[in-house]
């Protein structure tokens, strides 16, 4: 019983200190910046319904980190190829097409 | 004579079925050729997957496990795609387990090799050797390049029989999508084989999950029933998390079978966004546990006593696609406890097999 509290402790300091470390980095004069950026375009993606970026953070993250670059002579296979391990719908998939070989 | 003629009319049958097959290709080829004005991709077949080499000790047991996994994609237009995967594992361990020179042997599987067909958000048809959507590993974190730890969970045989292929038919895509959320869903019926590198079990089941974009957050259930044998259900609730303002990503799972049932809650935090040199941000730190109980004897390849671990791992990202994987573990049972050490790396690739048609 013991030891799953040790490693129930870990993982919750392990989590804690993400989210802390995050919270920091948000105070930063760079990260407020960055949160302006992001709202200016969250309210600009509002009135232009789902963005392609916001349809690839959202989706490629599930599984695994979204690729730096992806030439967009196979973006379209890599797409489909994603669309139907993640069930991703046929907007989302010509979303991110847009965004990543626009 | 008789069979002569039947096998005459076998092969007439054959192929009408591959000119309709070929009328059917060409005409979604086309309509591709419309869907793709507004943007510049290209659908041309690739040679994706993984290579890596993973240095395992398990018990003081070691394993040294050099892998290439090719996944082959090749489009027909934007709706038909024909995909497979391959497996080469090398494995190698002492003569004698802990002395002696290292011997071992090179292990072929076919995980998958599938024609897809995308006909639209609702419904994407699947007829071949696929990988069985069940959980969070099967289909999504199983490829050593993606995976966060390299050892899969002991419970990860649940709902996966024959190696957690099946041979039939899928159909999955999207039930409803909104704004805030989207229902997503997989059905599928496999038939049994024992067919070399097509080994499959009879079995039918689903899995059906929400999806909430702006949380990131995703949860599921797979359901099974193995049609052979014993007709076993199972079935596993999962839950994937990627809160947007921090880069953690958290995943859990609980399986239940009539051999046993078992969860495991794994969490992995990326540096990137640390005020630290950078370097240093491209660590990642992983953690897992996870229990086993098993029902009925357990086994088939489940323990048959109870069992816990502990995994901590820590991968470096020299790039998105080349990393180094490390991590330790702690297995805990009645029979003996013991430390599980891997090192190794993986890498990603992914090149074209021939040049983009001109539009």
């Amino acid at each position: 019983m013991k030891r799953y509290l040790v490693f129930l402790s870990l993982l919750t300091i392990l989590l804690l200190g993400g989210v802390g470390a995050a919270a920091l980095q948000q105070d930063t004069p760079a990260a407020q910046s960055g949160k302006k950026a992001a709202s200016s375009s969250n309210s600009s993606s509002q009135s232009q319904g789902t963005t392609g970026e916001e349809v690839f953070q959202a989706n490629c993250a599930r599984c695994h980190r979204p690729p730096m670059s992806i030439s967009p002579r196979i973006t379209g296979t890599i797409i489909m190829h994603m669309r139907m391990r993640a069930r991703l719908s046929r907007q989302d998939e010509q979303l991110l097409l847009k965004y990543m070989a626009p | 004579m008789g069979s002569r003629i039947l096998s005459f009319a076998h092969q007439l049958k054959w192929l009408r079925f591959l000119v309709v097959l070929a009328i059917y290709l060409s005409i979604f080829w086309r309509l591709n050729a419309q869907d793709d004005s507004e943007n510049h991709a290209g659908h041309v077949p690739i040679i994706s997957g993984g290579a890596g080499y993973l240095h395992n000790v398990d018990g003081g047991v070691t394993s040294l496990e050099p892998q290439v996994s090719p996944v082959l994609l090749v489009p027909f237009g934007s709706h038909v795609l024909l995909e497979s995967r391959t497996d080469f594992l090398g494995f190698f361990q002492r003569e004698n387990q802990t002395t002696g020179p290292f011997k071992g042997k090179i292990f072929k599987s076919v995980d998958y090799a599938q024609l897809d067909w995308l006909a639209n958000t609702h419904i994407m048809a699947t007829a071949g050797k696929y990988l069985l959507p069940y959980g969070l590993y099967s289909e999504r974190l199983e490829p050593f390049w993606i995976r966060n730890l390299q050892d899969s969970p002991i419970d990860v045989t649940i709902g996966l029989p024959a190696g957690g292929s099946g041979d039939g038919v899928m159909l999955r895509g999207v039930a409803i999508q909104r704004p805030s959320y989207s229902l997503q869903y997989s059905a599928y019926f496999s038939a049994r084989s024992s067919v070399n590198q097509l080994q499959a079990a009879r079995t039918a089941g689903g899995d059906a999950s929400i999806f909430l974009p702006h949380p990131h957050l995703e949860i599921g259930t797979s359901y099974q029933r193995l049609l052979q044998d014993h007709e076993i259900n199972s079935v596993s609730p999962y839950v994937s998390w990627q809160p947007p303002a921090v880069p953690i990503d958290l995943k859990a799972q609980y399986d239940y079978s009539y051999y046993g049932n078992g969860y495991w809650l794994e969490t992995a935090y990326d540096f990137d966004k640390l005020p630290i040199p950078p370097f240093l941000q491209k660590l990642q730190a992983v953690g897992r546990m996870q229990q086993f109980f098993p029902l009925n004897g357990g086994g088939n390849d489940l323990p048959r006593i109870n069992t816990q671990r502990f995994d901590f791992g820590l991968n470096y990202y020299f790039r998105d696609d080349l990393r180094i994987v490390s991590s330790y573990g702690r297995s805990f049972s009645s029979q003996q406890d013991a430390n599980v050490w891997n090192i190794g790396l993986s890498y990603r690739f992914i090149l074209p097999l021939w040049p983009e048609r001109k539009k």
